[in-house]
């Protein structure tokens, strides 16, 4: 390990790791913690931890720990002076049903083992009490604690666990409603603070919807705030309906009021909803359902007794009642989309997108309904996915690429399947537009495309012609045939281009992305030529980013092409090395 | 090298020549790992297996020999074509790097985002005085890996970058 500080020299700490408290904007060289490679102390391990100092501290202010704050003022939230809190007594009623499944299993064994004796009983007995007291001594020794500056969590029960979260470094909050929590008024808050890996992130379990509320303004705020206006903005939405008007234009929507206020830049009419199933995920719902049915008559089937012989005259019964075999197969393909459907419609019921303070907003769910809050300024750019039957009906999901995100897939999304033009109107309006339209690969990159498509089929097809396996090589030929519209299609998305503030690259077929990141995101390029680009005078440039994926590919540019993309978006850092031009 | 494609120039600097050796005893292990393996697998279908063709299982001490025959030229090319392939440079602040051989690839990291240096050494690496610097920023597609520097070398450049990295650094990811 070297440092670029070079008064450091711990072997396996990061470079991040600055002099500690009192630093200023940007210590450490980290912004992006999505590196894995962290080994630096934990933010938040132990009191007096403070400001961690491996993961990058963003170009926020300095963590100003000298000015403890009273245990007072932080908290508005109509809560009065705001101490050492606990989780609302409410939890209580859920964490048994919560345990019961794995209570069943031991409970099962002291009352078989015990022959459904009376001692039995007495003890199973015990064995629930036992846990109802332990979930309230759990309750009893959580506790958590906003002051100006950061959040404690405390629990003193086996040993004293404290964690503290630096406000300064919470990246989002997540308000996840499971359905029984949404019965007793209650919400679990996730507190994303961009460390990876759920361990490190603050999670109260439960608190009510109320406190939820006023908490997450008061945490993302960083300042004391008064509980939201409840429902504000959401009491705006309810005239929507599925036959009502048309879907809110972007941005241009429900001006609630001044910045504090939630401004909604998007909400998903609910006929939408039936875009869902095109992705083609869903589709496979039902056979994944049917797999499960029959690996749990393997599991099963000895107790049910279920012979091999049984099993064969089974299955000899049904090949003889064809037309049988036909309507489960007709019933499974009008399942898949009515359960795709309603799979899709219950993650995604009412997605609403706000901006409120510096955050986007987004809502959704109808049995288990989620909140969750992304840092406008850890926003790097979006990423928009359309599969086939989604581009077929003109319609695309949208993703936001923030730095440091964990569990980015689901947290980040942005809006599910909605109409593309929709979608790019939010785009624009809640990551930032890209005004140019992208340039083609050359026309050797179609040839790749094709070659890659068609060309691993033909040898199984020979090979199957040749064992006499005629079926099989039609299969492989008809796949191969199958190769060229696939492959002209996966060309035709090829593409890159830079309009002066953010890059964009786009590929793929059966479901294809594109990307559009923010210049000053880029933290490198790479650029790989295999053996058969080289021959084909391609090459795929991929832009490092510090957020997202971690890179976006150009694929198959031309060699010069490609180049001159990298020198375009940073020309500092490829001028250097070029040959003569330019 | 053979003649320079595309608008990009050769890095400056060359790798230290002992990194052929160490490429070299690379290959070697590979190569020995590969033919056991074929040896392995030949005893497999050599030993009388209904499903296995007479004329296949009478002949599998054929497949060792066709491995070892086709992989060998690869040993003895593979570490001189790397060695020619292999280049790096830093200069205007930015590091610029190349490696592979039959495929290549060409990394460019600015020192201001980088994150991380590490200077690394491999049992081989280390008998024979060479080092890896491996570069880390924010995003896998923009961190960079040198290998086969003489340790001195390594040294100077990971103190270099890691003093610039300090001076330069810039939050934006």
């Amino acid at each position: 390990m070297t440092h670029p500080d070079p008064g450091d020299p711990r072997p396996g700490s990061d470079l991040g790791s600055g002099p500690g408290p009192g630093t200023g904007p940007g210590a450490g060289l980290d912004p992006g913690p999505d590196t894995g490679t962290d080994t630096g102390p934990g933010p938040a391990t132990g009191p007096g931890a403070g400001p961690g100092p491996a993961i990058g501290s963003g170009p926020g202010p300095g963590f100003g720990f000298g000015g403890g704050p009273g245990p007072g003022g932080a908290f508005g939230a109509g809560a009065g002076p705001y101490g050492a809190r606990r989780l609302s007594p409410r939890v209580l009623l859920i964490d048994p049903i919560r345990l019961l499944p794995s209570l069943l299993l031991p409970l099962a064994g002291v009352l078989i083992a015990g022959g459904f004796s009376p001692t039995s009983f007495g003890w199973a007995a015990v064995g629930v009490a036992g846990s109802a007291v332990y979930a309230v001594i759990r309750w009893a020794t959580f506790t958590y604690h906003l002051t100006e500056d950061r959040l404690e969590l405390t629990r003193a029960f086996i040993g004293r666990l404290a964690k503290t979260i630096p406000l300064e470094r919470i990246r989002g909050i997540d308000i996840t409603e499971p359905p029984l929590h949404r019965l007793l008024g209650l919400a679990v808050l996730k507190i994303d603070t961009g460390a990876g890996g759920s361990e490190q992130e603050g999670t109260l379990d439960a608190v009510t919807m109320e406190q939820a509320r006023a908490l997450r303004t008061a945490l993302l705020a960083r300042r004391p705030a008064p509980p939201l206006p409840a429902r504000a903005a959401g009491a705006a939405g309810i005239g929507q309906d599925a036959a009502g008007q048309g879907p809110a234009a972007p941005g241009a929507t429900a001006e609630a009021g001044p910045e504090p206020v939630a401004r909604v830049l998007a909400r998903v009419p609910r006929r939408w909803l039936t875009y869902g199933p095109l992705s083609g995920a869903y589709l496979l719902t039902p056979f994944a359902l049917a797999a499960g049915a029959v690996g749990l008559v393997f599991q099963w089937g000895e107790e049910l007794g279920l012979t091999e012989r049984s099993a064969r005259q089974a299955l000899e019964w049904v090949w003889a009642h064809p037309y049988l075999l036909v309507a489960v197969a007709a019933l499974l393909v009008t399942a898949m989309p009515i359960v795709g459907a309603v799979a899709y419609a219950i993650f995604n019921w009412d997605f609403t997108l706000r901006a409120r303070d510096g955050y986007l907003v987004a809502e959704r769910g109808l049995i288990t309904r989620r909140t969750v809050s992304l840092e406008r300024r850890r926003i790097r750019g979006y990423e928009m996915t359309e599969a086939l039957l989604e581009r077929w009906a003109g319609v695309a999901r949208l993703w936001a690429v923030v730095t440091g995100l964990g569990d980015s897939a689901t947290r980040g999304q942005l809006l599910p399947v909605t109409p593309k033009a929709f979608a790019s109107g939010v785009a624009r309006e809640a990551v930032g537009p890209f005004a140019t339209s992208l340039r083609p690969h050359p026309p050797r990159a179609l040839r790749r495309r094709l070659v890659r498509a068609v060309v691993p089929w033909l040898p199984v097809a020979v090979a199957a012609f040749v064992l006499g396996w005629a079926v099989v090589g039609v299969v492989a030929l008809g796949l191969a045939v199958l190769g060229i519209p696939l492959g002209l299609d996966r060309y035709r998305s090829l593409g890159h281009a830079y309009d002066g503030a953010r890059l964009s690259v786009r590929s793929g077929s059966l479901r294809r992305a594109q990307a559009v990141v923010e210049r000053r995101a880029v933290v490198g390029w790479t650029m790989r030529q295999t053996v058969f680009q080289r021959m084909a005078g391609l090459i795929t440039v991929t832009a490092g980013v510090g957020a997202g994926s971690g890179g976006y590919p150009a694929i198959d540019t031309g060699e010069t092409q490609g180049v001159e993309f990298a020198h375009e978006v940073t020309p500092d850092w490829i001028r250097p090395f070029l040959d003569d031009l330019s | 090298m053979r003649g320079q494609r595309g608008p990009l120039r050769d890095p400056a600097e060359r790798v230290s020549r002992r990194a052929i050796v160490l490429w070299l005893i690379e290959a070697l292990v590979g190569f020995v790992l590969l033919v056991g393996g074929a040896v392995l697998v030949a005893n497999w279908i050599g030993g009388g297996w209904e499903i296995v063709p007479d004329w296949l299982s009478g002949n599998a001490w054929m497949l060792p020999v066709a491995v070892g025959a086709v992989m060998l030229p690869f040993v003895v090319v593979e570490p001189l074509w790397r060695y020619a392939v292999h280049r790096w440079e830093l200069s205007g602040d930015v590091v610029y790097a190349r490696s592979g051989w039959l495929s290549r690839e060409w990394v460019f990291v600015p020192v201001s985002r980088i994150q991380t240096v590490d200077k690394a050494q491999g049992w081989f690496e280390r008998a024979l005085g060479l080092a890896t610097v491996e570069i880390r920023t924010a995003s896998h597609a923009g961190s960079s890996t040198i290998k086969g520097l003489d340790y001195e070398v390594a040294a100077r450049l990971a103190e270099e970058l890691a003093r610039r990295a300090q001076e330069l650094r810039d939050d934006a990811t």
